[in-house]
């Protein structure tokens, strides 16, 4: 063999090697939960070939929205070492106040400006909840789990019931058009609830990277000692915490109910191991002191990519369950094995 | 002697080890022998191969070159089980027990006693081999007790204990002194010459100089992964030990002090009382002095320290930093009028173990890099850490990628101290500042206190090793049982008195470790 | 990180050609249908997916099915699915009668037929076909059949029912047919118990027992769907009033739905008269429906199913239209 020979073979060699090792890098990034998303859409092309259609994407992308939204609060509260599981009751109160509000058959407000009035109140909503969980949690010392629990089981009943004040039936209903418009409008091409959930993705993913309360919220959630001893404030960025979540919740709410066009109590009761377990697939340590706006984004994206897929294959229900959880399981499996192999992260 | 092992031929032979992690070498061909019976001291700074050279015998690492050999057969375990299988025991600072079984639970944990063929624990054949291994390591305490119920020292001896009923021919001791009092110390040196003289050889690793040189026979040095030496006790003193752990010569431990205490004063302590803590504490720093607390573990010299900074609820007294009484005591108000504060417990209090260098120091004053409502300046944050941790020779130049945990305990110690120094303290509590850190580490702490006395800061140092307090500080208080029971100028230093002041009334609070 | 970015852009770029990729053609062997139920809650909403499955197999059809377990915004994520597999038609059984709108106007836009399945949608201007059973009617006859034998046999009644969810207007229109029969016997039956069950299991029992302790004389009872016939036995039997017809203390007992549980109570003769939803007759409609609006036909919004009330009586007549019986009649033959 000639030596130049050899010579452009091992540089052959090397360059294959190091376009592998890239490959290789990339899948163990950050990115990994989005090579998953990919590797399944190829997957399930020959099951499902619908998946590669523009309508199947501009569907995922508007299922994404509302619990992106819900999941952006729910990494805020994972970071803190938290976790929030009255979200589903703020989704569902929020609902069915806003639609007391502005519906157009006997609401408190009517013109121009329910729509805006009953927002106001939903988000307002979110945020008394989220003030009641991070005072009860810092003030009483109780874990989050508890509180949050007892909050979700009484503000899920609180929105039954108050349903039962303004509507004979369990939902109410004519909401305003400029209400509705939320659900189902453009704006240049890009639907609403995209744009509103871009904008909560942006400004949360900036409190995270670039304020003081961004630095508080990982350094409490690492080590809540050491935070103190060095100052911050940590009952106050741990009530700010569940504050920004409930206000989330109450805008994922808004999202969901002009998509319904109905108000109704039970609008997120159902959602709540999807919330937490977007996010935690995108990365979020359930541990505190992980997570990234990025993360939950492609962890919303792979869950909501699995359940396309399944509707699509109108499998019957078992079936679908039990897709699904091996799919997550894959997911954590190889998460947990780059972990242990690059220790990023 | 239950060994089988002749003590004409060396007991454990490691023979030209290498290893490397990630491409990067870190043991050189590490060589040394231990004969049977022998204490052999393991020296050197942290980062020079110890703890590899260690984990690599124990089986927790493969080498990737070299041989070991034990008793004279060869030896190259696999995993720790194998390890001890084969007769080495490691005892590791952080103590591998269980505090919620009891001693007998956990000296059996893995090899519970089976009563014939049946999965049953044989618990009469268990507790009385429990007691036997007991009074061989001189620990009388009945085996149902819980550890979580036992001292820091009396743990150390449970391991001990286990390594026996392992048979262990070498008792690898990983810092076992750090976190043991005087007598108990003495306990375990005397449980060390037991063994000795069973045949049982010793490895000892441990920054407390004096400790090594009164047990180990002999001693190798280590630096940057190679052995720089190994010699007789006799033929060593402690500069030349030092020497060539750190690769030059050490003038003098302590640094000298060019400046003097200044006449305002920087801290004014009175009447601080809070009950079983302290009571009716009263003192000043002036600017540019250091004040050294001597006290027993125990005396209450850490929760002093609390007390002062806000950290613990204060009964009544008042603390005033230049001038300005603290109203309500928490960290963040002490902080604002110029307390900084160092604690003891640096993994749990001191450091965010798993965020960045830059994350970590920028912590105590994230207002300084505000440029926006709220939003800090990610860049400005960087550069400042990077330059507090050249001040106080932090050896890395990642302050933004390094996590806090991969650093050595004298790294975390200088992180900590560069967060305190980015608010420019004019006062800097500092609880146990140089513990667990090595020799070169520690002499870079006593400069950094140095300087930031000689800039017109006050320091209030608190620490176990008396020759730290006296090298240090301008004027020494002691405290025991939550008072102050002496204080020394500088002039009038003496060794016997302050321990005496230390221990004024009739013995340590804690007579429980007896 | 910069290397990560490039395989990030490599990564997006395969996708993109992925999906310009000639479709892959799938097996078209004849129409799809959707199927979209909102839970499998009962045996009625299992024979009910069931019967319509078989229906649709025997016909040739493809049927995808999808549960949206009480979820609105999951079967309308279903319905959008469904649109994009470009089904010919969606059969769906919604859990809130105006939340579904939306869904309904996305299958107008797609053009795609849709049917709803025994719970009829909201006023709206969007345009749906439901198949419905006469629900106010078939209790009314049931009801009136039970009331019939209660005057026969003498004495006052004092009458319990045990209301569905007020969201669903079939429980309404079964608590309204109930009202209507008890009225024109006014002088034989008072109803001294109205509990609201909200289709929970729990709620009804617990309802139920607590008004036997309130009035220990209730000795009519009517439940609005068969689900709950356990709860009601078991409450039944506490208080000591669990008797076959003809005892003393039978208490005249009124079904709705046609379970199989409640034809073998039928038989045994603990209940009096049930009325019975004729699901097949349901499902029928369900899929002519579909197909006249394929044609491009508009079928009526509403059609009823006229139902029946199986009694004491017409029992052995009428049980071969009555799911219930064919359903046990299966599992017998195995």
């Amino acid at each position: 063999m000639l030596v130049s020979e050899a010579v452009s073979r091992k540089v052959e060699h090397d360059a294959g090697r190091s376009r592998w090792k890239a490959a290789a890098s990339f899948v163990l990034s950050e990115y990994l939960v989005l090579a998953l998303c990919v590797l399944y859409t190829l997957v399930m092309i020959p099951v499902v070939p619908e998946i590669i259609t523009v309508e199947v994407w501009q569907n995922i992308l508007s299922d994404m929205m509302p619990l992106l939204i819900v999941c952006l609060g729910q990494t805020v509260v994972l970071i803190v070492a938290g976790i929030d599981l009255s979200v589903t009751a703020v989704i569902s109160l929020a609902s069915v106040v806003g639609a007391s509000v502005m519906t157009q058959s006997d609401g408190y407000l009517s013109g121009p400006l329910a729509a805006p009035g009953a927002m106001i109140a939903m988000l307002l909503v979110g945020a008394a909840v989220g003030l009641l969980n991070g005072i009860s949690i810092t003030r009483l010392n109780m874990p989050a789990f508890v509180v949050t629990l007892a909050t979700t089981t009484f503000f899920g009943g609180s929105a039954i019931w108050y349903t039962t004040f303004h509507s004979t039936t369990t939902s109410i209903y004519d909401l305003p058009d400029m209400f509705i418009s939320i659900g189902d409008r453009d704006v240049m091409g890009i639907p609403i609830s995209v744009l509103v959930a871009a904008a909560a993705a942006l400004v949360v993913h900036g409190i995270l990277a670039y304020t003081i309360l961004g630095r508080w919220l990982y350094a409490v959630g690492k080590n809540p000692r050491t935070a103190y001893v060095s100052g911050v404030p940590v009952r106050t960025t741990v009530v700010s915490a569940f504050v920004l979540s409930g206000v989330l919740a109450a805008l994922a709410s808004i999202v969901y109910t002009a998509r319904m066009q109905t108000g109704t109590p039970i609008l997120g009761e159902r959602i709540l191991l999807d919330v937490i377990g977007a996010v935690v697939i995108g990365g979020t340590s359930l541990f505190g002191g992980k997570g990234k706006v990025i993360w939950t984004v492609f962890g919303v994206l792979f869950l909501v990519l699995i359940d396309t897929t399944l509707k699509l294959l109108g499998a019957s229900l078992f079936v679908i369950y039990v897709i699904k959880g091996s799919v997550i399981l894959a997911a954590a499996l190889v998460d947990t094995l780059r972990t242990r192999y690059l220790g990023v992260r | 002697m239950r060994t089988g092992f002749r003590s004409d031929a060396p007991l454990l032979s490691v023979k030209g080890i290498t290893k490397s992690f990630f491409g990067v070498r870190v043991l050189h061909g590490v060589s040394f022998e231990l004969w049977p019976g022998e204490a052999l001291g393991l020296l050197g700074e942290n980062g020079s191969g110890k703890s590899t050279s260690m984990n690599i015998l124990g089986g927790v690492h493969q080498p990737d070159g070299g041989q070991m050999s034990l008793g004279g057969r060869p030896y190259a375990p696999q995993n720790p089980r194998e390890a001890s299988q084969a007769g080495i025991a490691f005892i590791h600072q952080e103590l591998n027990l269980f505090p919620n079984l009891s001693i007998e639970e956990n000296l059996f944990i893995t090899d519970f006693p089976r009563r014939g063929g049946v999965p049953f624990i044989d618990r009469r054949w268990m507790r009385k081999r429990a007691r036997e291994l007991l009074v061989e390591v001189d620990l009388d305490l009945p085996p149902t007790r819980l550890v979580g119920n036992l001292a820091q020292g009396e743990r150390q001896l449970v391991e001990i204990a286990k390594a026996l009923h392992a048979d262990a021919k070498v008792l690898i001791l990983d810092e076992p002194t750090t976190s043991l009092t005087r007598r108990e110390v003495e306990r375990l040196f005397s449980i060390i010459e037991r063994l000795k003289s069973r045949g049982v050889g010793i490895i000892f690793i441990s920054h407390a100089l004096g400790d090594v040189m009164h047990i180990c026979e002999r001693m190798t040095v280590l630096r940057d992964g190679a052995v720089i030496g190994t010699d007789r006790r006799e033929r060593l003193n402690l500069p030349t030990v030092i020497s060539m752990m750190v690769g030059r010569s050490i003038d003098a431990i302590y640094p000298e002090r060019i400046t003097k205490p200044r006449p305002e004063v920087a801290l004014r302590v009175r009447n601080l009382t809070q009950r079983g803590v302290a009571s009716d504490i009263s003192f000043d720093i002036h600017a540019g002095e250091v004040v050294g607390l001597s006290g027993l573990m125990g005396s209450g010299r850490s929760e002093l320290a609390r007390l002062i900074f806000g950290l613990d609820p204060l009964e009544s007294g008042t603390v005033e930093v230049a001038g300005t009484q603290l109203m309500r005591p928490n960290p963040k108000a002490s902080m604002a009028a110029g307390l900084a504060f160092l604690t003891e417990d640096r993994r749990n209090e001191g450091l965010l173990m798993e965020a960045s260098i830059a994350d970590n120091i920028g912590l105590t004053f994230l207002r300084r890099f505000k440029v926006g409502p709220g939003v800090v300046s990610g860049q400005a944050l960087n550069n400042t850490a990077s330059e507090l941790a050249r001040m106080v020779h932090l050896s890395t130049d990642r302050v933004q990628d390094t996590l806090a945990k991969h650093l050595s305990g004298g790294n975390q110690q200088k992180v900590v101290i560069a967060k305190w120094l980015l608010r420019r303290p004019k006062v800097f509590i500092l609880d146990e500042p140089t513990r667990g850190i090595d020799v070169g580490a520690k002499q870079e702490v006593y400069r950094i206190i140095n300087r930031l006395v000689e800039e017109g800061g006050a320091v209030f140092l608190i620490s176990s090793e008396i020759e730290e307090v006296m090298g240090l500080s301008d004027r020494i208080l002691t405290i025991s049982k939550g008072e102050i029971t002496g204080s020394f100028e500088r002039s009038g230093f003496d060794r016997e008195a302050i321990l005496a002041a230390a221990m004024a009334p009739a013995g340590p609070q804690r007579e429980a470790y007896t | 990180m910069k290397t990560t970015r490039r395989q990030f852009t490599i990564g997006a770029l395969t996708a993109a050609a992925a999906g310009t990729m000639p479709m892959l053609v799938q097996a078209q062997n004849g129409k799809t249908i959707a199927v979209l139920f909102d839970g499998l809650y009962s045996e009625f909403w299992v024979a009910g997916m069931q019967i319509i499955k078989d229906e649709m197999k025997k016909r040739g059809y493809n049927v995808l099915e999808a549960i949206s377990d009480k979820d609105d915004n999951k079967q309308f994520e279903q319905v959008r699915a469904m649109i994009a597999r470009k089904v010919d038609g969606i059969i769906i059984v919604q859990t809130d009668s105006k939340a579904v709108i939306p869904a309904i106007r996305a299958a107008n836009r797609a053009n795609i037929p849709m049917v709803h399945f025994n719970r009829p949608p909201a006023e709206t201007d969007a345009y749906s076909v439901a198949v419905v059973a006469d629900n106010q009617t078939i209790a009314r006859e049931a009801v009136l059949h039970s009331c019939r034998t209660a005057k026969q046999a003498g004495g006052k009644y004092k009458a319990a029912i045990l209301i569905g969810n007020l969201g669903d207007p079939n429980a309404i229109q079964r608590r309204d047919g109930f009202q209507e029969a008890v009225s024109q016997f006014s002088d034989t039956i008072e109803v001294v118990a109205r509990i609201p069950t909200e289709w929970n299991a729990d709620k009804a029992f617990a309802g139920l027992t607590n008004a036997l302790q309130a009035n220990p004389d209730i000795n009519f009872v009517f439940t609005s769907s068969d689900f709950l016939i356990p709860q009601v036995t078991q409450a039944l039997k506490s208080a000591n009033k669990w008797a076959p017809i003809g005892a003393p203390n039978h208490v005249v007992f009124t079904g709705f739905d046609g379970f199989p549980t409640a034809y073998e109570l039928m038989e045994q003769k603990y209940m009096d008269a049930c009325g019975v939803q004729n699901l097949f007759y349901e499902t029928k409609l369900a899929i002519d429906a579909i197909l006249q609006m394929q044609e491009g036909k508009k079928p009526e919004r509403i059609l009823l199913d006229p139902g029946f009330a199986i009694t004491q009586e017409n029992m052995m007549e009428k049980r071969g239209e009555m799911w219930g019986y064919a359903l046990l009649n299966q599992k017998k033959s195995g």
